[in-house]
């Protein structure tokens, strides 16, 4: 089950990517990238190298986090409910077959190509910076999202309100994605909504750089709210969650922006070897 | 067999931890954190407050569903509710082993003789942990009737469980809601035979009837807790003990609500006279062992010399009396006080004595009539050798406490599932799988024993994540059968076709809701009848349940059903204050009042009286 989910999501974006690239990158910056992603890869090397540390950190906190957050997270499931009660059911009033059928679009194959594609839009801009800030922000929005799993133990509105969604619930329609999201996280990680801040992350990043690519951004934006709606539409995620999804994507990208190009590597090496005990130049 | 700890059994400790990260924490939690914490008690403007604990839709549809509803009707009196919910086994450690909970909805598994009763209500077991009374009910007139059933028999026992049972719905420790269909579905593709297995025992897992060339029966659970423990003392890992069963042997078996020797060879019955007054025992049995019964292999069952030798793995008379003392005591009196098994208790509190006569044979002295006796039985025998050795190295360093319900003995999940049953352990993976193997040297796999034996070599227990997907993945032949119950919003979407055959057994399990009566106000048997009345069981049954489950006043079924307790449309006892699931809140407060609670004139209950 899994495999067969997995691969339609592989086909689905191995279609969506390569006709996105024609359309909103442009063969000229295509052409260019061609001869100078040796040295784009090198000047992000860094960067990228901490986006990946921090999703293999993840990976692994997937199977030891429960356990820790356990003994030290905060039940919150009941506060959620009781702070918001039933709002995300305001969107019963819009509950047909086909918006069901959209937002389950949306939240699996809509997220997974919004991720993707501006990490292939902007490693062909010149100048790799907004790559770079990009690349940060998301391992930021991973990094802060685990320890707030970790801290918040909190079940999705599903959870509590399986009969109220019960024609809207991701998992009942089509419950093949839940072999798919069982893989990528725990029910009680809910808190806050990663669908919404990376997604958010993305829209910001795509009204920033909206003069290089002016017709990605409404689809940018279009995508990303919807993704925001489809996590309460479906019963995913609280209203709270995507609140706080929204103020984790504000924070990382503008720690993204201050982060990004404060240390150079070729510094950092200095410094550290500075600092070595034992002298550097044995004569 | 490599059954490797998955956490070990230290970990940081909560405290220390919120010491140091308190001031972050609060912050993000400010104004919430009254709900958060479990407590029952005032607000701050003196009304009363409640919590109701409960496990997630994804464990279960229905819990949730009636946890809610109650919610709602609670709030409607006036009182302030939170909704507490936490994992299948958290819910059973807060319950069952802390007794941190105001009022919980449960599932219980009830069992094939009402004795279970007594492990749930008998005062004895009000403080320990486990599944021993709970609620923390003390009441010396049903300990009187709890114990006088366990010594008659025929009519007369018969009248006095049925006297507990209307002693129960008067003043309602806990309160039953319904019983469930038990349904589950499976491809006939590779099996035959489905129509006959009960896979919630034994013997449906040893009946099953595989094609040709099929060794593996791939079935399908939902709950993933067997995965990371098989402890076979563990309470909070499992309501129902089916996969115990299959990896551990006992004396006696229940198939089809009879007890059968299983691993006894025979068992003769001795009525004795008690000497005086009605102590003592009332009844010895006689159980001759079946000869060259092995456990299955595993390096901790070796003697000192740490060679794994046949000896080292017979099961005999010895395994069967320390099984016995064990339960009773996991600390084997090493410790200060006596630390019973977080299960069981029923069982071992109806042997007085077992005295070992030879290798094979040994004789218990039973304080119960035959009908309970026989339930004693039916514990899982293990092996010696290993459990001594684990209350041995514990004990060494001499502050040994062995605290009852929670020491590794009874929670730890890295303990071995060693037993001597028809399949072993082989392998796991967290939260995805467990396979068990078909153990050869099996007795029932010997021509001169007339039981059921497996014909499949392998059975691999698949976590899928809800009855919904799992049903799928039946119709598309992808697994051949749910081993967990489904969930009953999936029953009427079950395809009509002839590849799938649905199995429905009548269940006793019953759900119900908990209470505390350890603290006010559930110590208040006027208040657990109030907010009994609060339930709206028919609606339950209708909206939760589709229909597929019957309610009930009773925690049994059929023929222990007094007719007085009998469902006519509402509970006879205690009937929903109101109709067609709505609640007549005027008569529901009006309830509350003549409890002896108060209102202010906002309308909400106060928590002081």
């Amino acid at each position: 089950m899994l495999a067969e989910v997995l691969t339609q999501l592989a086909l689905v974006i191995s279609i969506l990517v390569p006709v996105s690239v024609v359309v909103f990158i442009g063969r000229e910056r295509l052409a260019r990238t061609r001869s100078e992603w040796r040295s784009r890869l090198r000047t992000a090397g860094p960067v990228i190298a901490v986006l990946i540390g921090v999703l293999l950190i993840n990976r692994v906190a997937r199977q030891t986090a429960p356990e820790l957050s356990r003994q030290i997270g905060f039940r919150l499931s009941g506060a959620f409910y009781e702070l918001e009660g039933e709002f995300i059911l305001i969107f019963q009033s819009i509950q047909t077959p086909e918006t069901t059928a959209y937002f389950s679009t949306i939240y699996v194959y809509g997220y997974t190509f919004l991720l993707i594609f501006p990490i292939i839009a902007y490693f062909t801009l010149p100048d790799t910076r907004i790559f770079r800030r990009l690349l940060t922000a998301y391992a930021l929005n991973y990094a802060i999202g685990l320890v707030l799993y970790i801290l918040v133990i909190a079940y999705g509105p599903r959870n509590l309100m399986p009969a109220e969604l019960m024609e809207r619930m991701l998992y009942n329609t089509n419950p093949q994605y839940q072999y798919l999201t069982g893989e990528v996280n725990t029910n009680t990680n809910v808190f806050p909504s990663l669908h919404t801040s990376l997604s958010a992350t993305v829209a910001t990043f795509a009204w920033k750089t909206r003069s290089e690519f002016p017709k990605w951004f409404p689809i940018a934006i279009v995508l990303a709210a919807s993704v925001a709606i489809s996590t309460m539409y479906l019963g995913i995620h609280w209203g709270l969650d995507v609140v706080a999804g929204t103020m984790l994507a504000a924070a990382c990208v503008s720690l993204s922006d201050r982060l990004v190009d404060r240390w150079s590597v070729a510094e950092l090496s200095e410094q550290f070897a500075d600092r070595l005990p034992w002298p550097q130049n044995q004569e | 067999m490599n059954w490797v700890p998955t956490s070990p059994d230290t970990g940081i400790s909560r405290r220390s931890f919120l010491a140091a990260g308190a001031a972050g924490a609060t912050l993000a939690t400010s104004g919430c954190v009254n709900s958060v914490r479990n407590v029952v008690g005032k607000s701050a403007d003196g009304q009363l407050s409640l919590s109701i604990t409960t496990i997630p839709a994804d464990a279960d549809r229905q819990g949730i569903q009636i946890a809610r509803k109650l919610e709602a009707n609670l709030q409607q009196v006036g009182i302030d509710v939170s909704i507490d919910m936490r994992s299948p086994s958290e819910l059973l450690k807060a319950v069952l082993i802390e007794h941190d909970f105001d009022l919980y909805v449960g599932h219980h598994p009830a069992g094939y003789d009402p004795d279970f009763l007594y492990e749930m209500l008998h005062s004895s077991f009000a403080s320990e942990a486990g599944w021993q009374n709970p609620f923390g009910f003390t009441n010396m007139v049903f300990d009187t009737l709890l114990e006088d059933q366990r010594r008659a028999a025929g009519a007369q026992r018969k009248r006095l469980v049925q006297s507990v049972l209307k002693a129960l719905a008067k003043s309602k420790p806990f309160e039953p809601i319904c019983q469930p269909d038990e349904y589950r579905v499976a491809s006939t593709d590779r099996f035959d035979g489905w129509g006959e297995a009960n896979l919630t025992t034994r013997h449906g897992y040893l009946e099953l009837e595989p094609a040709d060339d099929v060794s593996e029966l791939l079935a399908l659970k939902t709950d993933s807790r067997p995965t990371s423990n098989l402890n076979p003392l563990s309470a909070t890992m499992r309501e129902r003990d089916t996969m115990i069963r299959l990896l551990f042997d006992s004396l006696a078996t229940v198939h089809e609500g009879e007890v059968q020797p299983w691993l006894a060879e025979d068992i003769t019955w001795t009525d004795v006279e008690p000497a005086d007054g009605e102590q003592g025992p009332t009844l010895t049995a006689t159980v001759t062992l079946r000869e060259g019964c092995q456990f299955h292999a595993d390096e901790r069952l070796a003697g000192e010399d740490e060679q794994l030798s046949d000896e080292d793995k017979r099961l005999t008379a010895e395994d069967v009396a320390f099984t016995y003392r064990f339960l009773e005591d996991t600390s084997l009196g090493r410790a200060p006080a006596p630390s019973p098994a977080p299960r069981y208790q029923s069982h071992v509190s109806a042997v007085d004595r077992v005295t070992v006569d030879s290798e094979y044979e040994l004789t218990f002295s039973m304080n119960a009539s035959r009908t309970v006796a026989k339930r004693a039985l039916t514990v899982p025998i293990l092996p010696k050798q290993f459990w001594r050795n684990l209350v041995d190295q514990r004990a060494k360093d001499g502050e040994f406490t062995a605290s009852q319900g929670r020491w590794i003995a009874a929670t730890g999940d890295h303990v071995p599932p060693i037993g001597s049953g028809p399949f072993q352990f082989e392998s796991r993976t967290e939260g995805d799988q467990l396979v068990l193997t078909r153990f050869d040297d099996h007795f029932t796999l010997r021509d001169d024993v007339e039981l059921p034996s497996s014909s499949v070599e392998r059975l691999r227990f698949e976590i899928d994540p809800s009855s919904a997907s799992s049903v799928r993945r039946i119709a598309d032949s992808n697994a051949d059968v749910t081993a967990s119950m489904l969930d009953a919003y999936t029953l009427d979407a079950i395809p009509d076709s002839s590849d799938i055959e649905q199995l429905h057994h009548p269940s006793r399990t019953f759900y119900h809701i908990g209470f505390n009566v350890r603290n006010a106000p559930f110590s208040n048997t006027h208040f657990r009848r109030a907010v009994a009345q609060l339930i709206p069981k028919q609606a339950i049954v209708d909206d939760v349940f589709y229909g597929y489950a019957t309610p009930t006043a009773t925690p049994v079924t059929d023929e222990w059903v007094p007719e007085r307790l009998a469902w006519d449309g509402e509970d006879p006892v205690t009937p929903f204050l109101g109709s067609n699931g709505e609640l007549n809140v005027a008569a529901a407060k009006a309830a509350f009042e003549t409890a002896g609670f108060r209102y202010d004139d906002n309308g909400r209950l106060l928590g002081g009286y």
